[in-house]
């Protein structure tokens, strides 16, 4: 049974993790597996790789992002993501109410310690 | 997509994805397993170490989870369980004694599920249409068949308690009522594969 804890930060992943990609986008184009390696290095953000591309599905679907097929001289050809200008918008505003909400949350976990 | 240049441990994940991916709209389905394969394709190789594939596979995830993530099978409302499903099986064996159009409505229901595949929804359609209720109409149509042969010039039919027609009536009683329940027994277990809780790697992939 998962710990309410474990779940919620489940959640939070699942809602910040396609602003990431969005954020490993800016000014630059990754293919498919490039974007789920960076991400899985990435420390506590992925545990199931395999749901990223689902993930990659829908913004594509959403319009935030956009693809090139690319031949490839090592193996299969390669999905090419690059960031639109909706996806841009949209990380910008995620960019402005990530801020505001990890600080009002670290105020809180200091403040929560400060009393302890 | 050939499975040629996989390690045997991916090109066997790569088969569970696609079995568990047949519910998707094929569009969908193609382009998941291609991604995938991909995936697999640039992190092992045919000669990779087996460690290092079960490490790529462990952190890919169960295939189940990653078409549920493509396509959630539960409905919110239903808390997972998947009522629908079961009312369309019911449906098309039990309904067509409600004047047939019970059964109609499993057809509906069938058809609108996202649970099956275009095979699945086929072999519920056909096999076989009006479900256990076409048991009676069978037995009724059998025992008015009548089987005619013909040599020397002579017509010789048999029917309505000769021993050839009473095996007819037979082999039609049987297949109208185990033919249904053959195929309520598929589509069942085509939705318990799909939406089973607790799935975790296989052992074997340990």
């Amino acid at each position: 049974m998962e710990a309410l804890g474990d779940r919620a930060i489940s959640q939070l992943r699942k809602g910040v993790l396609e602003f990431c990609v969005l954020g490993l986008l800016r000014g630059t184009e990754r293919y498919s597996y490039e974007i789920v390696h960076a991400l899985g290095e990435l420390d506590g953000l992925v545990t199931t790789e395999g749901t990223l591309y689902p993930l990659l599905s829908r913004l594509r679907k959403d319009g935030v992002v956009e693809t090139t097929w690319r031949e490839s001289a090592t193996g299969p050809p390669r999905r090419y993501y690059r960031i639109t200008p909706a996806g841009e918008a949209t990380l910008a505003a995620f960019a402005t109410e990530w801020a505001r909400f990890r600080a009002s949350v670290d105020v809180v976990l200091e403040r929560g310690i400060a009393d302890e | 997509m050939s499975d040629r240049d996989l390690h045997p441990l991916a090109a066997d994940y790569l088969r569970r994805l696609r079995r568990a991916a047949r519910r998707l709209p094929r569009g969908e389905r193609d382009e998941l397993c291609l991604e995938i394969e991909a995936h697999l394709l640039e992190t092992t190789s045919a000669a990779s170490p087996p460690e290092q594939v079960l490490k790529v596979l462990d952190r890919l995830g169960d295939p189940l989870d990653i078409v549920d993530a493509q396509r959630p099978l539960a409905d919110a409302r239903s808390d997972g369980r998947p009522i629908r499903e079961w009312w369309a099986i019911a449906l098309l064996l039990f309904g067509g004694f409600i004047f047939g159009l019970g059964w109609l409505v499993g057809l509906a229901l069938l058809w609108s599920s996202r649970a099956w595949t275009t095979r699945d929804k086929w072999i519920g359609s056909l096999v076989l249409p009006g479900g256990l209720a076409l048991v009676p109409i069978a037995a009724l149509v059998a025992s008015s068949t009548q089987i005619c042969s013909t040599s020397a010039g002579v017509t010789r039919c048999t029917g309505g308690g000769g021993v050839s027609s009473n095996v007819l009536q037979l082999t039609i009683l049987v297949v109208t009522v185990v033919a249904p329940i053959l195929t309520a027994i598929h589509l069942w277990q085509g939705i318990r594969q799909a939406s089973r809780p607790g799935r975790a790697i296989r052992p074997e992939y340990r």
